[in-house]
């Protein structure tokens, strides 16, 4: 018999809902049925590569209706009997995964970043611990579904179906008054904050005339700009994109460190950055000590050199 | 008004040394520390005390007697009682387990508002919360970056909430859980000078199982739903170092790494 | 007397622009890099002087000295405001600040007789850059260069990163006119050497501010030969080799103008990117080519002697581009405000001790070992060491540095955390009869072991301050203990 999943669907979030399907396919290779729920959808239209949508209207269902979500979840779970659930580890879904893990008297494992499959058809769920110093192993062994919950972008969908999923009805069956409501909702203004960034291009001394420059590198690695103090105090950028102790401590992937001398003060602002790319004219600089790939030579230079290749690189594909 | 502010206590993660030979990560001898969201949820309960001296807090954590120093250290920060839920029974439950120890203790417990923090830090987890609000039956809500003062004190919060999307402003009636996120910039007041020394065991409880009385077969590792089967190092090298000129050999050889490490 | 009484006195002595009274102003002369914590999160406790004034030559300087001392009014003479150890911070209700901005005139520059003059405001950065161009060199460089001027470098005692060649700021004065609280201005010629009673120069320099007040000095001058300077790093086993070595060159005679050593921690702060964990020596020689060989090669001949101590040699470039990124700027310290008011934190601090060749060793061990032990929040510590810098021929000063998460509110954050530790190094100090100042001065903080640190020549220091400030009006607890302020020390 086919095993049976189910995905809490949120509408904008569609395509890494959809990436969930390869957790599934991870556990249990194509013996599954896919069960995607959706409350209040726009256009379920939209929905695809899911076998079948389970859609929910009911305009007494709020968006962020914790409790009365989870009585629908767990009802639907009284019906189908689902082998897996999976949730979206989006605001809405850590809070609501948890929940429904206690309603379900389930055990949930949060954050997942990989599946590994036994022979003996135990699932072994891998998620980062201790602030990913160590990536734990867990089993789930009571009864009930297996329970997860999986940050955005994690898994990838690798087949892509656009297949249409057959709509099945749903109905919740008694809703309960929470006295909750939201007042507002503002989207959030788009400025980014250079701790958030994956990839760091940052100016020292040595771009100090061509800092302006870093932003084209910066925008062609999809990341942001920033600055040692010597930029910073020579008011070529502003004091919230500094790095260092007296700015801001980072902890990008990438940081690309560009005319910068590296002094602790600066270093002490860079906090297990994964990979780091030096450019300096002094290679005996305390930064080129950190870095994977030294580049001796002008960092304004290496910027322009560097910058047109991968724009060159991107028109090409 | 009474307040309980669940905390966690939590390996100072920064401190972890690496052990490149033997591949392992050396966590002994690690100094506790308070999960620091929790930290900030305690920090504006106590900053609503300030302003409004009838409020009670109390403090609540589950774990090993040898939290019991950091709990003083909680009342010598003008918290008025502290609660250690603690039994030899409880070691190796997981978070569904953990919540139902918890939630026994809360069952009896008499409070307006629950607060925590939205996210652990050892284990990267924000489950506590959710699992607690629905044994509870409780509203919950969180990376709570603002509570409006005095709407607690009237039993209907106003939480100002950062997804990651929006800023959202949500009005919920007490009692309720409220997870507070650490972008709160709530502060946790630390012991002043003079009060480093306060005798505060008369305000301390430890409460075991004996009292407590959760169902043995619910409680530790098993009764755990989940179990960690196995931990994996993460492979960290030391890095070689490669240094080029700032020519086509260099650009390519940056261009080369950028797309292995995918960058591109 | 009242604040407002000290402000009319003082509008009847100068002109307006010469009177400061700007709010902002006033909280920074409250206190100064001691208690920088409290300082920038603005949780001061102890009072802010009614007014900085600025006196435009000695005789303004005279006048206000005489009016302070007639009306009890402490006076808190100031230059360059780089103090460290609590010498600038304020513990009367009434009090006033002699800043030295506008006695800033560089009076004289002699080559032929290699001195120069120069009043108490000068920059020594302006002065020093002044020299270069005529190829010439104060010898004088703290890490305070850039900002520090040459009121407070006297006053102090200072040294700079030069001294095992150049010497202190003691060994370059030579003549210099200070102003007494009795009005009475004292001008000591210059001359290359005199025999005319005890040296009278030093009851001015290292006064803090104590005795005097420093408007003008005269200094030595040197050529200056940077073409030639050669450098030498070494990672070595322990600090105690890096002491052995620094002995042997300077009993062999040889005079580095840069002899350091440093303990593992300190080397991470400046060398985290070759000293692989270990301690760390360094030398430059400079001077003269012929100087230089000889000096170089004395170094390698000490090195040589104590190889078994000696890991590796470092990559000479390396530590001469340590030593071109030498100082710190206003901008540094600017920055480290930044730092406490947004992070909670800063750079830490550093406690300066002097001992023989036989002791200083033991001491480093002694306090290391002390705080480790006994210092309550030593679980805080994030890094504790030291560096030796400035060696003689009996023996060379040591360095404590210090540094720590900041786990207590500003207010309690000098007395939890830089008190405990500086009484450890200053105790260890003196029980093996070291010196608990090298360099920084005593200031307000060590003002309890001033007594201990002179034993029975704490008489000759108590005479001079009841002949010259009777009235005790000059830096109310700099160098002597006050049992009525000890309420600011606890």
């Amino acid at each position: 018999m086919k095993k049976k999943c189910l995905f809490f669907y949120e509408e904008d979030q569609g395509n890494y809902v959809k990436d969930l399907l390869e957790v599934a396919r991870q556990m249990y290779g194509e013996n599954f049925e896919s069960y995607a729920l959706v409350i209040n959808p726009l256009d379920v239209n939209v929905i695809s590569g899911f076998d079948y949508l389970l859609a929910v209207k009911d305009q007494r269902l709020k968006d962020y209706d914790l409790i009365n979500i989870t009585s629908l979840m767990a009802e639907c779970q009284q019906v189908y009997q689902f082998d897996a659930v999976i949730v979206l580890a989006t605001q809405l879904g850590r809070m609501l995964s948890p929940r429904l893990a206690m309603r379900l008297h389930v055990g949930l494992v949060a954050d997942i970043t990989a599946i590994k499959s036994h022979p003996d058809g135990t699932i072994e769920m891998i998620r980062p611990a201790f602030e990913g110093k160590l990536l734990a192993g867990i089993i789930n062994d009571g009864d009930g579904p297996t329970m997860m919950s999986v940050r955005p972008g994690v898994f990838l969908d690798q087949q892509s179906t656009a297949k249409i999923p057959e709509v099945l009805a749903c109905q919740l069956q008694t809703i309960e008054d929470t006295g909750m409501r939201r007042i507002s909702q503002i989207r959030k203004p788009d400025s980014r904050d250079i701790r958030e960034s994956r990839v760091l291009v940052a100016g020292g001394g040595g771009v100090l005339k061509d800092f302006d420059q870093l932003d084209q590198l910066a925008q062609a690695l999809g990341g942001m700009t920033a600055a040692s103090r010597r930029i910073v105090d020579s008011n070529k950028a502003d004091r919230t994109i500094q790095v260092g102790q007296s700015g801001k401590t980072v902890h990008p992937e990438l940081y690309i460190a560009l005319g910068i001398y590296g002094a602790l003060q600066h270093v002490a602002g860079l906090n297990k950055v994964k990979h780091l790319i030096a450019v300096n004219t002094n290679i005996k600089a305390p930064i080129c000590s950190l870095a994977d790939i030294v580049v001796e030579g002008d960092a304004a230079e290496f910027v322009r050199k560097l910058t047109t290749r991968i724009n060159e690189n991107k028109q090409a594909e | 008004m009474k307040i309980i502010c669940l905390v966690k206590f939590t390996p100072d993660v920064d401190q972890f040394q690496y052990d490149y030979e033997k591949n392992i990560l050396i966590r002994e001898n690690v100094k506790l520390v308070i999960n620091p969201d929790d930290a900030c949820a305690l920090g504006f309960a106590l900053g609503l005390k300030k302003k409004t001296p009838e409020v009670v807090i109390e403090a609540v954590t589950m774990g090993p007697l040898n939290v019991t120093a950091m709990m003083a250290d909680i009342l010598r920060r003008k918290v008025d009682l502290a609660t250690i839920l603690s039994d030899r029974q409880y070691v190796g439950s997981d978070t569904y387990a953990t919540s139902r120890i918890i939630g026994k203790y809360l069952e009896t417990a008499d409070y307006d508002v629950i607060l925590t923090g939205s996210h652990s830090r050892d284990g990267d987890t924000a489950q506590i919360p959710g699992q607690l609000a629905e044994y509870l039956k409780l509203n919950q809500i969180s990376q709570i970056r603002k509570i409006d003062q005095p709407s607690m004190l009237n039993k209907r919060a106003l939480v100002e909430v950062d997804s990651e999307k929006y800023l959202e402003t949500y009005e919920i009636p007490l009692p309720a859980i409220l997870s507070v996120g650490r972008e709160s910039n709530y502060r946790l007041p630390f012991v002043r000078y003079d009060d480093l020394d306060l005798d505060v065991s008369d305000r301390l409880r430890i409460i075991d199982n004996d009292s407590l009385a959760v169902d043995s077969k619910k409680i530790g590792l098993k009764g755990s739903p989940t179990k960690v089967i196995k931990s994996y190092p993460i492979d960290y090298q030391k890095k070689e170092q490669v240094i080029v000129k700032n020519d086509d050999q260099g650009i390519d050889m940056v261009m080369a790494f950028l797309e292995k490490e995918g960058y591109l | 007397m009242t604040k407002e009484i000290v402000l009319e006195g003082l509008k009847k002595l100068l002109t307006n622009e010469q009177i400061n009274v700007d709010a902002d102003d006033l909280y920074d002369a409250t206190a100064d890099r001691y208690k920088k914590y409290a300082k920038a999160k603005k949780v001061l406790d102890n009072p802010s002087p009614c007014a900085i004034v600025y006196p435009k030559n000695s005789s303004e300087v005279s006048d206000l000295l005489m009016f302070c001392n007639q009306n009890q009014v402490n006076v808190i003479p100031r230059s360059g405001k780089t103090a460290t150890e609590g010498g600038l911070e304020n513990w009367k209700e009434l009090a006033v600040v002699i800043d030295g901005k506008n006695l800033n005139e560089i009076v004289n520059i002699d080559t032929y007789n290699m001195q120069a003059t120069i009043q108490a405001g000068v920059a020594l950065q302006d002065l020093e850059d002044e020299l270069r161009k005529v190829g010439y060199t104060t010898g004088h460089s703290p890490q305070s260069k850039p900002v520090a001027q040459y009121g407070g470098l006297v006053a102090t005692r200072s040294i700079g990163q030069l001294s095992t060649l150049y010497g202190g700021i003691e060994d370059m004065v030579v003549g210099l006119e200070c102003v007494f609280p009795n009005g009475h201005i004292s001008r000591i010629k210059n001359v290359p050497r005199r025999a005319g009673g005890p040296d009278i120069r030093h009851i001015a320099i290292g006064n803090e501010g104590t005795l005097c007040y420093i408007t003008e000095v005269t200094i030595k001058i040197f050529k200056h030969f940077p073409e030639n300077n050669k450098f030498y790093g070494y990672l070595i086993k322990d600090i105690d080799t890096g002491i052995k070595v620094l002995r042997e060159v300077f009993t062999n005679s040889y005079r580095p103008s840069v002899a350091r050593a440093y303990s593992e921690e300190d080397a991470r702060q400046h060398f985290y990117h070759f000293h692989k964990d270990k301690c760390v020596l360094i030398f430059m020689a400079e001077g003269p080519q012929a100087i230089v060989e000889a000096t170089g090669a004395g170094i390698e001949e000490a090195v040589e002697k104590f190889q078994e101590g000696i890991i590796e040699q470092v990559d000479s470039s390396l530590i001469e581009d340590w030593f071109n990124h030498l100082n710190w700027s206003q901008q540094d310290i600017d920055d480290e405000v930044e730092e406490m008011i947004n992070n909670d934190s800063h750079s830490g601090y550093t406690t300066e001790i002097s001992a023989d060749w036989a002791t200083v060793s033991q001491i480093y061990d002694n306090v290391i070992k002390r705080i480790r032990s006994e210092f309550r929040f030593a679980d805080d510590l994030t890094m504790l060491g030291g560096h030796s810098s400035h060696s003689y021929l009996n023996g060379t000063n040591m360095y404590f540095v210090y540094q720590y998460t900041i786990n207590c509110e500003p207010e309690d954050e000098f007395r939890m955390y830089h008190h405990p530790l500086q009484t450890i190094i200053v105790e260890e100090t003196l029980k093996l009869g070291g010196s608990m100042c090298h360099h920084h001065g005593i200031g307000k903080y060590r003002n309890q072991w001033t007594r201990q640190e002179h034993g029975s020549a704490y008489y000759m220091l108590e005479t001079l301050k009841e002949a010259f400030d009777p009235k005790g009006i000059m830096s109310y607890g700099n160098i002597y203990y006050q049992e009525d302020a000890a309420k600011y020390q606890q």
